[in-house]
């Protein structure tokens, strides 16, 4: 028999594994599966020796992979059999259910499996997409007129859903403005979306208190430490972190006509005075108020608080000096 | 180059499962609903035919009906209790993640909530990934939009731009698109007599006519969100949060400055990011950028070195 390419090799592992009666053991899978090297009593000592550590690499791949995929790949040991490691997968646990898609519902599924741009993330939405297809009914595609794409740089997120999942503690380099760049050891609970970037949420260790982290900010790997299930995330917690505060300031600030909509929808007309409609508005970030009336181009203006029509007025002027530079 | 086995893998249990579901399916059906050729299919089934149980003896493999097979279907007559697996946690947060983004930007139809809904049955335990919206488009207007689209008419849209300026305006409609969490509509724009991509949450009223299209839609239009030209803006490091999530940005760190280079799409909103960040621009290239900052600036001192009581 020709030797089985990688995926054949992993589907006859799966089918042996899952109908072991108790367990196969790691000689009795070399021996027997398909595309696995058996042992061959010719070698010479050294020959042997390098056959049976690349098996061993090749067998830590391949349960690497299975699992990966979600396969529930247990690893049991027996006091009968001298405590020798050996591997069995439960039938029945973790089996796809039936999902039932109407047209439409489908199409938009498909255009979801497109959206990430990174390698990481667009591979694990592309594959499950392959496994909703498998245990949907064919029906006839149909146009919806959608698209999406996700710019995000989310490389690892993959590794976190992992760990959160888990319940295993990560560490990885996170550069923050506040303390620079630092190895971080957290306690994952939660990825969230909102809008384009992607954010953790979890326990910094070595701080002790939850924190929020922009996935775009960590460097290289994520790396799991510690037992499985060191920890249970907090339920509802996510949210808390990342809604903006309750508005608690007030500013006084003048639009011009037909100009500044949002902020003419948030805030309470006072007067006209001129070519300037007075308004009162609510903030809770002196940054974010700050921007959106720049952001105007002079069809706004800040008339109360001072430190914020201040901050106003140096921003544009440096940003004429750099312009002009 | 050889598929990877892990998406190969995946297809081979999804065509075991789909076969065992919903019954013999030809190769071009399996090809069409997997997305792959007809060739790809039949190697498929050509592999799985000789997988099974170690000793591999007839009685030991998943099996097809040989006849059905020659006339180009796949029987299954044995599948050895093989199944597709439920998503894993990174493929839940993949897919899911990305649907969610999708229904948050009020560019789907309902049927994309419906669709979130029917995925949840296929992740095993609780899901890693939460989506907070955005302020969410009006889906009214949405609503007429897509009404627009799908009977090929013309809407009426009342449209606020980024600089907050207000228009109406007839658009063609071709399509709804989703960036970065962000709804818009691809659209030929008769006022602008061009393509034009508006952001769903600044249209404020929408409403069908009877008008029907009169452009092409253009199916490979793409985004209408593509770069005009690359951008290359030097700030100090603090001024980093401003740039590090535009759209294929690459930043370098050199001593304590920053390198921003980036394709703009719409120069408006970059000059408003360069705005926020102004204490700590360097250098910014090219001399477009620079001329349109300039004059955003000096409008915005002009306006506010107005005194109040005049």
């Amino acid at each position: 028999m020709p030797a089985p390419d990688a995926a054949e090799r992993l589907l006859n592992l799966l089918i042996a594994l899952t109908h072991a009666p108790l367990r196969m053991t790691r000689a009795e899978i070399r021996a027997t599966v398909a595309g696995y090297d058996p042992v061959d009593d010719h070698d010479d000592s050294e020959t042997a020796r390098k056959r049976t550590a690349a098996f061993e690499r090749m067998f830590e791949r391949d349960k690497d992979d299975l699992r990966r995929i979600g396969v529930p790949l247990r690893t049991v040991t027996d006091a009968t059999h001298g405590d020798e490691i050996g591997y069995v997968i439960d039938a029945g646990d973790g089996v796809m259910p039936p999902i039932s898609l109407t047209a439409v519902e489908r199409a938009i599924v498909a255009v979801a499996a497109d959206y990430w741009q990174c390698a990481a993330l667009g591979t694990d939405a592309r594959r499950a997409l392959v496994k909703i297809t498998s245990s949907t009914a064919r029906i006839e595609e149909i146009p919806v007129y959608l698209a999406a794409r996700s710019t995000a740089g989310v490389d690892a997120a993959p590794a976190l859903a992992q760990a959160i999942a888990d319940g295993q503690a990560v560490q990885f380099i996170y550069t923050s403005a506040s303390s620079g760049r630092a190895r971080r050891t957290v306690e994952p609970w939660r990825l969230v979306v909102r809008g384009g970037p992607l954010y953790l949420v979890g326990l910094d260790r070595d701080r002790g208190e939850p924190r929020t982290y922009r996935l775009s900010r960590i460097e290289g790997t994520v790396s799991p430490i510690g037992e499985r299930g060191a920890f249970v995330a907090p339920v509802g917690l996510a949210g808390v972190y990342l809604t903006a505060s309750v508005p608690s300031l007030t500013a006084r600030i003048g639009l011009r006509a037909e100009s500044g909509h949002a902020l003419r929808r948030r805030g309470r007309f006072l007067e006209s005075k001129g070519e300037w409609d007075l308004y009162e508005v609510q903030y809770s970030d002196t940054d974010s108020l700050r921007d959106e009336i720049l952001g105007l181009s002079g069809a706004g203006r800040i008339i109360s608080p001072l430190s914020l029509a201040e901050a106003v007025i140096t921003h544009a002027r440096a940003a004429l000096e750099a312009a002009r530079a | 180059m050889p598929e990877p086995a892990i998406p190969r893998l995946t297809r081979l249990l999804g065509i075991v499962t789909q076969l065992e579901e919903y019954g013999e399916a030809s190769f071009d059906e399996l090809a069409r609903h997997f997305g792959v050729s007809r060739e790809v299919i039949k190697d498929d089934i050509d592999t799985l035919w000789v997988s099974g149980l170690p000793g591999y003896g007839t009685a030991d493999l998943l099996d097809f009906d040989g006849y059905a097979y020659e006339e180009g279907i796949a029987r299954l007559t044995e599948s050895l209790g093989i199944r597709q697996v439920r998503l894993a946690p990174a493929e839940a947060v993949a897919l899911m993640g990305a649907l969610a983004s999708i229904v948050a930007s009020g560019a789907a139809p309902a049927a994309a909530e419906g669709a979130l809904e029917a995925l949840r049955a296929a992740v095993e335990g609780a899901m890693a990934v939460t989506v907070v919206g955005a302020p969410p488009a009006d889906q009214t207007a949405v609503q007429a939009i897509r009404e627009g689209l799908e009977r090929s008419l013309a809407v009426v849209v009342t449209y606020v731009d980024a600089q907050d300026r207000r228009t109406e305006r007839t658009i063609e409609p071709h399509r709804l698109v989703a960036v970065d969490g962000v709804g818009y509509v691809e659209c030929f724009c008769l006022r602008a007599g061009d393509f034009r991509t508006l952001r769903l949450d600044r249209i404020e009223r929408a409403e069908v006519t009877d008008e029907p299209a009169s452009t092409p839609r253009r199916e490979t239009e793409g985004f209408a969100l593509e770069a005009q030209y690359d951008a290359e803006i030097t700030v100090g490091l603090a001024g980093r949060w401003a740039f590090e999530d535009l759209p294929g940005v690459s930043l370098k760190s050199v001593g304590d400055e920053l390198v921003a280079r980036f394709g703009v799409a719409n120069p408006d909103v970059i000059v408003a990011r360069l705005l926020s960040v102004a204490p700590h621009l360097r250098r910014i290239s090219p001399a477009d950028l620079r001329d349109r900052l300039a004059n955003a600036a000096e409008a915005v001192l002009a306006s506010a070195s107005i005194p109040e009581d005049q």
